[in-house]
C-alpha cells in the first residue's frame, strides 16, 4: 500500500484552519461582497472622517431626505451642515454663477439633470463612477433611466426625483355609460383609453364644459413648462432636434404635426392657462376641473390623498399617446426636471458628498423620502420603488405601474451645453404663438434661426460631442414592455 | 463690477470654452450685436412704455393726495401713514398677492362686475395686450407713496407771500392752482418723475414674478431681457454689453432732465427777481 502525501488528520486539520480564517475578515472586498449596499458605502465613506456638508437645495426636497441623511451621519460622521434653500427652478442660474467663480462654496447641488452638459462643460462638476465603483454602488434605475444621469460616458449625479410625464384620465367621465353613448354616436368609436394625440384631444373637447368648470386639458402652456409638453410630443412623433451637423430640425413634419397638437389645445383649456404654472393648475387637476393631462407623477400621490384631493379614485393613469411613425406607433414621456444631487468638483468635501449622494440613491434611503406622504416632490424611479409597499401605498398600485411604464420611455430635455437657452427659444416662441403674437408658422422658423446662433456661438464642434451622449440616452423602445 | 462689466463688454466670454481672463478681445462686435438686436429693440420700447405710463399714475395720484393733504387737518397723520403704506410692502408680495386678486373669475373683477351691473372677466394675468398694464397698475400702487411724499414736501416749501398776493388780488382757487402754485412747484415735479422714471425702468420682481418675460413676450422689458440673457442663456459678454447700453440710456435721460430743472430753475429765478427801479 501507497503511503498517501497527505494524511487524512492533515487534511481535517487543514479543513478546520479553513473555515476558521474564513470568518475572520482580513479580506475587506469578500466582507462588502458580503454586504448590502449601504452598508458598502458606509464602508467605502467612513474613511473620510467627520465632515458637514453644504449643499443648494430646495427645502421642499430637503426635508423629507434628512432622516436618511441623518441616518449617514451616524455611521460615517458625514452630514448636512447647511443648506441654501432656493426653488429648483433658480437652482441651475446659482449652479452656474458658482462655476463662474469656481466656488468651493457648496459641496453639492440638487438640480435638474439637464444642466449636467452645461456644468459639466462650465467645469463645475466631479464625475461619480469612482466613488461608485470604490463603494459598488450603482443607480439602479427603471430602465435605462439611469442613462440621464451620464454624459460623455461618465455618471455625474444621483437622481431623488423621477420626475416623468404620465397620462392623467378622468376614469369617472370615462366609465359613464351616458358619455359612452354619446361618443361612440358622435365619433363612431367607442369611448377608450387614448392610444394616439388625437385621441387625446377628441376625449378633451368631448368633455370639455366650461359652463359647468370641466375643462378638457390640464396640461401646461406657459411660457416656462410649455416646451417640456412639446419635446414630449415631437419626440412621439419621431422627431429630434438636431442632426448629425447640429442643424436644427424642429421645422419638420414631425415638428409641425406636434405645434399643431400643442396648439390646438388652446380650444379645451382654461382662457388663463397660457399663465399658468404648477401652482395654478395642480389643485384643478386634484380638485376635478379637468379631464385629461399628461402631467408629473407627483401628482398621482396628491390625486390619490383624500385627505388632499376631491378625486382620489377617479383617474386612470397610463402612458401618454403616442404618434404613428413609418407603420410604428411611438410613445414618449419626458423626465424634466430630473432633479438629482451633483458634486462640485470645486469642494474640498466633493468625497464625502459623493458617497453620501450615492447613500441617497440607495433603496432604503430613497423609498423613504418617495413614498413620503406629506412632502410629495419627490418621485419614484428605483426598481425597487415599484413593488416597496411605502411606495405603493402613496402612488396606488396603478398609478406606480403607469410610473414603471412612464419611465421605460422618458426621454431628456434638450441634453445640450446651452440647454437653458435652447428650452428658452422654443418656450418663449410657443407661447407667443399660443398668445396670438405671432403666427404658428413663425414658430418653428424662428426658433431654428435662435438655435443656429447659439450653436455657432458654443461651437459646432463642442455641440457635436454632445449630441452623441444625447442621442445615447435616447429611449431604444418605441412603447413600454 | 463696472470695470469688469466694462471687460466683457469688450471680450467674447463663454463659460463653457475657458476663463474669464482668457475671453478673446473682439473690439465692438458685441455692441454691434446689441444694437442689432430686435429683441433688445422691442425690450426698449415695452421699458419706456412701462415706465411712462407708471411714472404718469404715480404722479397724477400722488399729486393729487399731496393736494388734499397740503393744509393741515384732523386725522391728518392716520392718512399720511395710509397713504405711504403700499410702498412698504415687498414688491414680491404684491406680485403674488396681486396675482391671486387679479383671476379672471378673482375678486378684482368680481368687484368691478357689481359695481358696474355688468359681467366684467378682464384676463389681466393671460392677455398679452394687457399684460403689461397689468403689472404697471400694481406699480403705480405700490410707488405712488414715492410721488406723494415728494409732492408733499413740495406743497410745503412753497412760499407763502405770492399765494397771499394773488388771493389779495382776487384770483380764483383755479388760478391761484394753475398759475401760481404749479409753475412754483415744477421743478419738485419734474425731480419726482424723473426719479420715478428712472426706477420704472429698472423694475424687476413684480414682472418677473408674475409673468417671466410673458405671455409670450409681451413683458419682455429691458431687466428682464438683462436676466434671461446673462443667467439663462449664460451669454455674459451680451449681457455685460446690454447693462452697458441701458446705462447709457438712462444717463440720456438724467441729462435731459438735468437740464430741464435748470431751465425751470432759471425761470423762477427770474420770475421773482426784484423788478429795477424806474427813473
Amino acid at each position: 500500500m501507497v503511503k498517501p502525501v497527505i494524511s487524512r488528520r492533515d487534511f481535517i486539520k487543514g479543513g478546520l484552519a479553513l473555515t476558521v480564517l474564513n470568518t475572520v475578515p482580513f479580506n475587506r472586498n469578500a466582507f462588502a461582497q458580503g454586504a448590502n449596499e449601504n452598508d458598502r458605502i458606509v464602508a467605502a465613506a467612513k474613511s473620510i472622517g467627520k465632515t458637514d456638508l453644504s449643499g443648494m437645495i430646495w427645502s421642499n426636497y430637503y426635508i423629507p431626505m434628512q432622516p436618511s441623511m441623518e441616518e449617514f451621519r451616524k455611521a460615517t460622521g458625514i452630514g448636512v451642515g447647511g443648506i441654501q434653500d432656493i426653488s429648483i427652478f433658480d437652482i441651475p442660474q446659482r449652479a452656474m454663477a458658482e462655476a463662474l467663480s469656481r466656488s468651493p462654496q457648496f459641496d453639492f447641488f440638487h438640480v435638474d439633470a439637464g444642466m449636467i452638459p452645461s456644468l459639466a462643460s462650465a467645469g463645475l462638476l466631479e464625475p461619480l463612477d469612482s466613488y461608485m465603483k470604490k463603494s459598488q454602488f450603482k443607480i439602479d434605475a427603471v430602465g435605462e433611466y439611469n442613462k440621464l444621469l451620464t454624459y460623455k460616458g461618465q455618471t455625474w449625479g444621483v437622481p431623488t426625483d423621477g420626475n416623468v410625464h404620465n397620462q392623467y384620465l378622468r376614469k369617472d367621465l370615462m366609465e359613464d355609460p351616458d358619455s359612452q353613448k354619446r361618443f361612440a354616436d358622435k365619433y363612431g368609436k367607442p369611448l377608450k383609453y387614448p392610444e394616439t394625440w388625437d385621441d387625446d384631444f377628441q376625449i378633451m373637447q368631448f368633455f370639455h364644459n366650461p359652463e359647468k368648470n370641466l375643462w378638457g386639458s390640464g396640461n401646461l402652456r406657459n411660457r416656462a413648462n410649455g416646451v417640456t409638453w412639446y419635446l414630449m410630443t415631437f419626440y412621439s412623433h419621431g422627431g429630434f432636434p438636431f442632426d448629425d451637423d447640429m442643424k436644427p430640425t424642429l421645422n419638420t413634419d414631425a415638428g409641425r404635426r406636434s405645434l399643431e397638437v400643442y396648439l390646438r389645445e388652446k380650444a379645451v383649456a382654461h382662457p388663463e392657462s397660457p399663465g399658468w404654472g404648477t401652482p395654478q393648475m395642480i389643485p384643478r387637476i386634484a380638485g376635478g376641473l379637468t379631464v385629461a393631462a399628461q402631467y408629473w407623477d407627483g401628482i398621482i400621490k396628491l390625486n390619490e390623498n383624500a385627505a388632499k384631493s376631491k378625486t382620489a379614485g377617479k383617474w386612470i393613469y397610463g402612458i401618454p399617446p403616442g404618434a404613428d411613425v413609418g407603420g410604428k406607433r411611438i410613445h414618449r414621456s419626458i423626465s424634466s426636471p430630473l432633479a438629482s444631487i451633483l458634486v462640485n468638483k470645486y469642494s474640498p468635501r466633493k468625497a464625502a458628498a459623493a458617497y453620501l449622494a450615492c447613500w441617497w440613491g440607495t433603496l432604503k434611503a430613497s423609498e423613504q423620502y418617495v413614498g413620503d406622504n406629506v412632502n410629495t416632490f419627490h418621485d419614484a424611479w428605483h426598481k425597487g420603488h415599484m413593488t416597496s409597499k411605502i411606495v405603493q401605498d402613496a402612488y396606488t398600485v396603478g398609478g406606480l405601474k403607469a410610473v414603471e411604464k412612464c419611465l421605460q420611455i422618458a426621454c431628456p430635455p434638450i441634453y445640450l451645453t446651452g440647454y437653458l437657452e435652447f428650452q428658452d427659444q422654443l418656450g418663449k416662441h410657443l407661447s407667443e404663438a399660443y398668445v396670438g403674437q405671432i403666427k404658428a408658422d413663425e414658430v418653428l422658423k424662428r426658433t431654428e434661426e435662435e438655435w443656429g446662433k447659439i450653436v455657432k456661438r458654443i461651437g459646432v464642434a463642442k455641440l457635436k460631442e454632445d449630441l452623441k451622449t444625447y442621442k445615447a440616452i435616447m429611449p431604444k423602445i418605441a412603447k413600454p414592455v | 463690477m463696472l470695470l469688469l462689466q466694462l471687460y466683457f463688454s469688450f471680450h467674447q466670454w463663454s463659460i463653457y470654452l475657458g476663463a474669464w481672463h482668457e475671453a478673446e478681445f473682439v473690439g465692438l462686435d458685441i455692441f454691434k450685436e446689441v444694437f442689432a438686436d430686435s429683441r433688445f429693440g422691442w425690450a426698449i420700447l415695452r421699458s419706456l412704455a412701462f415706465a411712462g405710463g407708471s411714472t404718469i399714475g404715480c404722479f397724477l395720484i400722488g399729486f393729487g393726495l399731496a393736494y388734499l393733504m397740503r393744509k393741515p387737518f384732523r386725522g391728518q397723520a392716520l392718512y399720511y401713514i395710509l397713504f405711504i403704506l403700499p410702498m412698504l410692502t415687498v414688491p414680491i408680495v404684491i406680485a403674488y398677492t396681486g396675482e391671486m386678486l387679479l383671476y379672471e373669475s378673482g375678486p378684482i373683477n368680481d368687484m368691478i362686475s357689481r359695481v358696474s351691473g355688468g359681467d366684467f372677466k378682464v384676463a389681466w394675468l393671460s392677455n398679452p395686450s394687457i399684460a403689461l398694464l397689468t403689472v404697471m397698475l400694481l406699480e403705480i400702487w405700490n410707488w405712488t407713496p414715492f410721488t406723494f411724499i415728494i409732492m408733499v414736501a413740495g406743497f410745503a416749501s412753497l412760499p407763502r407771500e405770492p399765494l397771499e398776493a394773488a388771493r389779495i388780488l382776487g384770483a380764483s382757487s383755479w388760478r391761484i392752482f394753475w398759475e401760481v402754485q404749479v409753475p412754483l412747484l415744477r421743478p419738485v415735479i419734474f425731480l419726482a418723475l424723473t426719479l420715478r422714471f428712472l426706477e420704472a425702468m429698472a423694475e424687476f420682481p413684480k414682472i418677473w414674478a408674475l409673468f417671466q418675460g410673458g405671455p409670450g413676450s409681451a413683458t419682455e422689458t429691458i431687466p428682464v431681457y438683462i436676466f434671461l440673457t446673462t443667467w439663462q442663456y449664460f451669454q455674459v459678454s451680451k449681457g455685460a454689453a446690454l447693462s452697458y447700453v441701458a446705462m447709457m440710456l438712462m444717463i440720456v435721460i438724467v441729462l435731459g432732465a438735468i437740464r430741464l430743472l435748470r431751465h425751470e430753475k432759471r425761470a423762477l429765478d427770474e420770475m421773482y427777481v426784484a423788478p429795477r427801479s424806474g427813473g
